[in-house]
């Protein structure tokens, strides 16, 4: 009676395991064929995610990084060194969730391109006023 | 808590040596999206955030010790649960034609699951062990399948810096299509074996399992 239920050519649980495998390897190839040959990158920059860098959304959307600084609450860099935190850990820092972080970089992004003018350069080190401090003659103003 | 930032992430905090550690896990058999982290290794590489030679170094380290933690695994204590299978496996014969393919194509299998058909490269690294494939042999096509990845995806995410998510997901894609070929390849070859075999066989009784009995 079993033999009534085998196809032709096959016997035994592990031929129709080896069968049933294939099918599945077929199918499993059909689809990723089809993502490869049919993926297109996104019509806009990619999303800013948590894993990136200011530097690196400075880079991906081609803006100096130094607009990206006081949107997130953080000194300009330059003059101060580039932060090269994730941008989770900033938000985490700053009391931001990512969704603000993101909102905030990208109203930045969109104002330093155009049809807007372009940003301003950086500011300079020596431009920056150092905090005066008590019993001391403090720096040169200007 | 999203997984991929928290672990792409670490590598922005912590740099090179977070990049080591994740590869041993990942190597080791982890699910971890190293795919993508090597490529922002890349990028990163591309801005002059990290260099070039401690990027490879230490991924490629990481990825061979993971390798050989899953090798030793199975050679040391996978043996002696294949053993407690037996029936499962198809008994000390199957095993043994296990080994002898492993010795006969492990080499190609290995290299090129670590760069080409990388899912499959913990599974392997534990046959591997479980085989007894021969250390020496198993450690250069790993040395030599890991710096090529690395190597590879790297640069991909030093010429793509600014694109890496669409860089990962489509060498994700790529990779799963190489998979799903080469099982497709391998268990359609069985198949036809199967058929083949069958086929000048038609007139045998089905029922009959001893072998003395078949009729030629």
């Amino acid at each position: 009676m079993a033999e009534r239920f085998k196809l032709h050519g096959l016997h035994g649980r592990g031929q129709w395991l080896v069968a049933v495998g294939f099918f599945l390897a077929l199918c499993l190839t059909g689809v990723f064929a089809y993502r490869v040959l049919h993926h297109r990158p996104p019509p806009t920059d990619e999303p800013i995610r948590g894993w990136m860098t200011i530097g690196y959304v400075a880079h991906a959307y081609r803006v100096p990084p130094h607009i990206l600084y006081p949107p997130l609450g953080l000194p300009s860099a330059p003059p101060a060194p580039p932060d090269k935190r994730p941008l989770r850990e900033v938000a985490r820092a700053q009391n931001l969730t990512m969704d603000e972080v993101r909102a905030r970089l990208m109203d930045a992004i969109i104002h330093a391109r155009p049809p807007y003018p372009p940003p301003p350069p950086p500011p300079r080190p020596e431009d920056v006023v150092p905090s005066p401090n008590i019993g001391n003659t403090g720096g040169a103003p200007r | 808590m999203n997984f991929t930032d928290e672990i792409v992430g670490a590598l922005a905090s912590y740099g090179v040596p977070a990049l080591y550690v994740i590869l041993v896990v990942a190597a080791a058999g982890v699910p971890a999206p190293v795919t993508l982290l090597l490529v922002v290794a890349g990028s990163f590489v591309a801005q002059g955030d990290m260099s070039m030679t401690s990027v490879v170094i230490a991924s490629s380290l990481g990825a061979i010790t993971g390798d050989q933690i899953g090798y030793f695994l199975g050679r040391w204590g996978g043996r002696k649960l294949a053993a407690r299978a037996l029936h499962f496996v198809g008994g000390e014969a199957r095993l043994q034609q296990a080994e002898d393919a492993t010795r006969k194509y492990g080499g190609a299998a290995i290299f090129l699951s670590r760069w080409l058909i990388t899912p499959l490269g913990p599974p392997l690294n534990l046959t591997s062990g479980i085989t007894k494939y021969p250390w020496a042999k198993f450690l250069l096509w790993d040395v030599m399948g890991e710096l090529l990845w690395v190597v590879l995806y790297v640069q991909l995410g030093r010429i793509f810096s600014d694109r890496v998510e669409t860089v990962a997901d489509t060498l994700g894609n790529v990779t799963w299509l190489a998979v799903g070929a080469v099982i497709a390849l391998v268990l359609g070859w069985k198949l036809f074996g199967y058929l083949r075999s069958e086929d000048s066989d038609e007139s045998v009784s089905v029922v009959a399992v001893e072998p003395e009995k078949k009729i030629s």
